[in-house]
């Protein structure tokens, strides 16, 4: 079954009035005009799919924008996917091979840390957000984030350090 | 007279390092202990690996 028509949804027209503000969060992260209308589409038709749950808890500017933030993170992840494909597929060679290796072990262990260590690591070192500003979107205290943090770098390190660290160490040996 | 810090808690102040200013007695904690410890100065440079390697995976074109 198709989803209903949105117009038919008499909260259209109020979602649809948060578009700008979304739009101007999306390009804040993206820096990408048309990445950032992607994500904002996205979000938007995602809210009126589960608009059901929707409590009125918080605002509902607040509530789209929680739905987008996923939605940015996705594409962010979504574009490092493409490249790293569209570049296996030329056959990249030379030098930019380790680098391609690393970048797929990097993602591979970004994935398989828990989601909230994931999602704090990933704003924080790859996206470069400022640890309040996490604190704030996570509502966590900013000691917890350190910790968080702190976990999922232990957590990255001991994953790669047979794909990255174990090449060339040579302690001990 | 720094406090003795052990390797557990010379990784934290590492770590923390990126977040915050450390104390110049933490700094001090910290230093005194890296100086005598291979394993913790391995996981310093292990930890400026990942922040960089995150840096290149935002920016990589």
């Amino acid at each position: 079954m198709p989803p209903p028509a949105p117009t038919t949804d008499p909260r259209f027209a109020e979602i649809e009035g948060h578009r700008p503000y979304l739009l101007r969060y999306a390009l804040a992260q993206l820096r990408d005009g048309q990445q950032a209308e992607e994500a904002v589409q996205e979000a938007l038709v995602a809210a009126l799919e589960s608009i059901g749950s929707f409590g009125g808890k918080s605002s509902l500017r607040t509530w789209l924008t929680s739905i987008l933030r996923f939605k940015v993170i996705d594409l962010q992840r979504r574009v490092v996917a493409e490249r790293v494909n569209v570049e296996f597929d030329e056959g990249a060679q030379s030098e930019d091979d380790d680098w391609l290796d690393d970048l797929i072990a990097f993602e591979r262990c970004l994935d398989r840390l828990p989601p909230a260590g994931g999602r704090v690591f990933f704003k924080r070192e790859v996206i470069g957000e400022d640890t309040e500003t996490i604190c704030k979107d996570e509502g966590i205290s900013s000691s917890n984030c350190w910790v968080i943090l702190h976990r999922s770098r232990i957590a990255l390190r001991a994953c790669l350090e047979k794909s990255w660290f174990g090449k060339d160490a040579d302690g001990g040996g | 007279v720094a406090d003795d810090v052990n390797c557990r808690e010379a990784s934290r102040l590492l770590s923390v390092a990126y977040e915050r200013k450390l104390s110049p007695r933490e700094l001090e904690a910290l230093q005194a202990h890296l100086d005598e410890c291979l394993m913790c100065r391995n996981f310093e440079s292990q930890l400026n690996f990942l922040h960089q390697a995150s840096e290149r995976f935002r920016t990589k074109d």
